[in-house]
């Protein structure tokens, strides 16, 4: 009762989760186009994730993992929505986000539908935890990984990490209720994880999940370690006020949701500025007497390297007027950083060099 | 040529110890006449005696060849002598045309009469200031219009100005030098008191340097330049320390602190979001009007944001609102004031009790009571650490120079031991001698892992001190720069365009 009545005088006084506030990029946030600046190393049509070897970048590609130069690595006649390099050189892959499989190395052959009471139904990312298990994130439990708009504006809240043993075969639920989690990894002796929906992350252990940063103002996705300590974040969409104030208002969600086409929804989306029907496009200010355009971002690409404490240390951004957005995946090969821009379908690089240098300027 | 205004071997003592000991002084007519040196140099107390604030103790002072010893300012005003005082003296809940006109009153007074003198009055200047606003509701600038407006109303011969321009954006200081050259045309002789060496250079016939109470030189601007103005100033050469083109290093960012988000006190704060880290010194350049003091004053409890849809603000994650400064102070976070006169210090106290009031405010209930001993003590240690300079250590703070004053304003904050520390304007009206150690401290407390906010409208020394800058425009943050890419002209375009 309580909370109800708390809860009213926010939505009131546009206080507390109805303040619709959304925090700024500034500090190691700080915008740039050092994004719009890397190579194009390859374009895909349906890329989801991707991950090193000794050999090179591997992608996720369809049903397919495949080299950017060309060569199959794998195909599994499903559509690949996780991909992770396992130390003994075999792949982890989630088809469908149904199913986890592994492919050469000691565990070839293993598949897993996750805990028996409870299947996978959107594993979007894997990682090994260096003891030969691996930690998988489960985004929704309700909507599939395709339609994770649907899950967000829905304001779903069913994500799960998921703790595999190959060894064994078990899978073991380590966290519940999360609101899309989206991307693990390693972290003394936790396990980091990304959650899209609240725009943080957490590590998780034992214990409750534990926030180690808060209040990002974007979507997260994956996270994977750095070179020298650290992780890479990446992040698919920056968040809006027009948008966090969609998502506080129900019903006129629930009609948008029922009448109109997911992709002219008001909602953050992997690409933008393709068609004249997509809401967001552009606006203008008047400043000083100037006439200045203006638009909101739906779509954006970001990139923030993490230090070992998980804290901003520096970021590439493709910004609003980019076209490298919807980065859902990073990783390191030979001094260079690999992005995956799933908006475009593109695979970019970056030299560590290149980066580091621009970020100390 | 007779000098329209002269001292002679004036000499001032305060509890025995010399203010301003025989110091030669001569203004002549229609000429602008810079006085310069460091806070304690004497300039106060000697423009104080001629403005009939304070009386010599020895020595003597001549207007037109004549001795004359103003005993009050309404003497002195009567001799032709009016003075603009560095902190305002204006009457805060009086209206701009009752201060104008204050001392003036007639028997019959009519309100509406002084209304439309003002109104004309203002317009002949070109002042965009109303005369029928509350003075507590204008800014320091349009405050210091009025104080201008006020010296020129009263027709005096010699218009004396303690730091004029401290407050003042880049156009109004342009106006506001137009307005001496007129008063100069007019055949005003004008003392130009002023930290900005660069101003008193562009602006004056003759500088006078002052050091120590005691008179150093006296020549045309043309012979100086900056470097002789410090060096006569300070007897060392500061020129190079003192605002550094840019940092040697840049502070990287610690944890992010303090978080503000889409921030509303309208008219003043409109949207504002910004980040402060931890580690860091985070400068904030704004033109006046730009809302970045009420920014901070709101995230340290001083004001109040709007009730409805005021934003958010968020202290290591955790959402905070507080509505006044205590709750803040025990957060950990210190807001040191631009306004130290109004809200900075207690000017009947002494530098002891003075700093004791910052510890009483973070400690609230667990000290009900004074501990004179304890008083005594923090005193002490505050005021070493931070070299106040007093006559003795009972003086109340009213007697101190403007530098020393900011010292106690900034240790009865330290005394708080914030993690968050805001420095509004601190080193208007300080001395060079005293902003070096004011930098020091502020580049010291960053290294210690504080959380630095300093807030100037002093390009160079948001140039020289920041590892971070933010330009704030029209009640928001416009524009961030680090320390290596910074210039003054893309900090200004931001803060302009």
């Amino acid at each position: 009762m309580i909370e109800a009545l708390r809860q009213f005088g926010d939505w009131i006084l546009g206080r507390g989760e109805a303040s619709i506030t959304i925090p700024i990029f500034d500090g190691a946030l700080k915008p740039n186009q050092l994004l719009e600046a890397a190579d194009v190393v390859a374009e895909f049509k349906e890329a989801s994730d991707i991950a090193a070897d000794s050999e090179g970048i591997l992608v996720a590609d369809g049903s397919r993992v495949v080299r950017p130069g060309g060569g199959e690595r794998a195909g599994f006649g499903r559509p690949v929505t996780a991909l992770c390099v396992l130390g003994d050189g075999g792949i982890a892959v989630a088809l469908d986000g149904k199913e986890l499989r592994v492919k050469g190395g000691a565990f070839d052959g293993f598949a897993s539908k996750g805990p028996a009471n409870a299947p996978f139904h959107a594993a979007n990312a894997i990682a090994g935890l260096g003891d030969g298990r691996l930690a998988v994130t489960d985004g929704s439990l309700q909507q599939p990984v395709d339609h994770w708009v649907h899950d967000l504006m829905g304001r779903g809240g069913s994500g799960r990490l998921i703790v595999v043993d190959p060894k064994d075969g078990r899978a073991r639920e380590l966290a519940r209720g999360l609101e899309y989690a989206f991307g693990a990894c390693a972290m003394n002796g936790d396990i980091l994880v990304s959650e899209s929906w609240r725009h943080r992350l957490v590590a998780i252990g034992n214990g409750r999940p534990r926030p180690v940063l808060t209040r990002l103002p974007v979507y997260p996705s994956r996270v994977v370690p750095a070179s020298g300590g650290g992780f890479w974040l990446t992040a698919f969409t920056a968040r809006t006020q027009l948008v966090e104030f969609v998502l506080r208002e129900n019903a006129y969600r629930r009609r948008m949701m029922k009448e109109i086409a997911p992709e002219h929804w008001i909602a953050p989306r992997l690409r933008s500025g393709e068609s004249y029907l997509e809401p967001m496009q552009g606006a203008h200010l008047r400043t000083m007497g100037v006439l200045k355009p203006w638009a909101p971002p739906r779509s954006y690409g970001l990139v923030v390297r993490l230090s070992a404490a998980g804290q901003p240390l520096y970021s590439l951004h493709s910004r609003v007027d980019g076209i490298n957005h919807g980065v859902v995946a990073a990783a390191e090969f030979r001094g260079a950083l690999y992005i995956l821009a799933k908006g475009p379908g593109r695979l970019l690089r970056l030299p560590l060099a290149d980066i580091e240098k621009e970020a100390a300027s | 040529m007779t000098p329209i205004l002269e001292l002679r071997r004036a000499t001032k003592l305060y509890g025995g110890q010399p203010a301003i000991d025989s110091v030669d002084f001569d203004l002549r007519e229609g000429e602008i006449h810079a006085l310069v040196g460091e806070n304690g140099a004497g300039k106060s107390t000697l423009t104080k005696v001629m403005a009939g604030v304070v009386t010599l103790t020895s020595g003597s002072m001549l207007i037109a060849g004549k001795e004359v010893e103003p005993r009050t300012p309404l003497e002195a005003r009567n001799l032709g002598i009016a003075m603009v005082f560095q902190e305002n003296s204006l009457v805060p809940s009086m209206t701009v045309a009752q201060n104008l006109f204050l001392g003036q009153e007639k028997f019959y007074n009519r309100l509406r009469g002084i209304y439309i003198a003002a109104q004309q009055f203002l317009q002949s200047l070109n002042f965009d200031v109303a005369p029928t606003a509350t003075v507590s509701t204008l800014g320091a600038a349009k405050k210091q219009m009025v104080e201008i407006a006020r010296a020129v109303l009263h027709n005096a011969k010699v218009i004396i100005f303690d730091e004029p321009t401290a407050s003042l954006t880049p156009e109004e200081k342009k106006y506001f030098f137009d307005l001496v050259r007129e008063l100069k045309r007019r055949g005003v002789s004008v003392i130009f008191i002023s930290h900005a060496l660069e101003e008193a250079l562009l602006i004056s016939d003759r500088i006078t340097v002052l050091r120590d109470g005691r008179h150093v030189v006296t020549d045309d601007t043309s012979t100086f330049d900056r470097a002789r103005i410090v060096q006569a100033m300070v007897g060392r050469d500061l020129s190079k320390t003192l605002y550094a083109e840019r940092k040697a290093k840049v502070r990287p960012p610690g944890e992010r602190v303090l978080t503000i988000e889409n921030l509303r006190m309208l008219p003043m704060v409109k949207n504002n979001s910004l980040s402060i880290f931890a580690g860091q010194v985070t400068g904030i350049f704004g033109l006046v009007g730009s809302g970045r003091t009420e920014t901070f004053k709101v995230a340290a409890g001083v004001l109040k944001r709007d009730f409805f849809h005021g934003g958010e603000i968020f202290l290591r994650g955790k959402p905070v609102r507080y509505l006044t400064p205590a709750p803040a102070i025990r957060a950990g976070i210190a807001y040191v004031t631009e306004d130290r006169k109004v809200e900075g210090f207690f000017e009947t106290m002494s530098i002891a009790r003075n700093i004791y009031v910052g510890l009483m405010a973070k400690l609230g209930a667990r000290r009900l009571f004074v501990r004179p001993k304890e008083t005594e003590a923090v005193g002490k240690k505050w005021a070493d650490a931070l070299k106040v300079r007093a006559i003795s250590p009972d003086v109340n703070v009213v007697e101190l120079s403007g530098g020393n004053q900011q010292k106690v304003v900034i240790a009865k904050s330290l005394v708080q031991e914030p993690d968050i520390i805001v420095f509004d304007e601190p080193t208007r009206g300080v001395d060079v001698g005293a902003i070096a150690e004011i930098h020091e401290l502020i580049d010291r407390l960053a290294d210690e892992g504080k959380a630095v906010v300093m807030i100037s409208s002093y390009l160079p020394e948001i140039m020289a001190q920041s590892d971070r800058i933010l330009v704030c425009r029209q009640g928001k943050v416009v524009e961030e720069f680090s320390a290596r890419e910074a210039t003054e002209e893309k900090i200004m375009y931001a803060a302009i365009h």
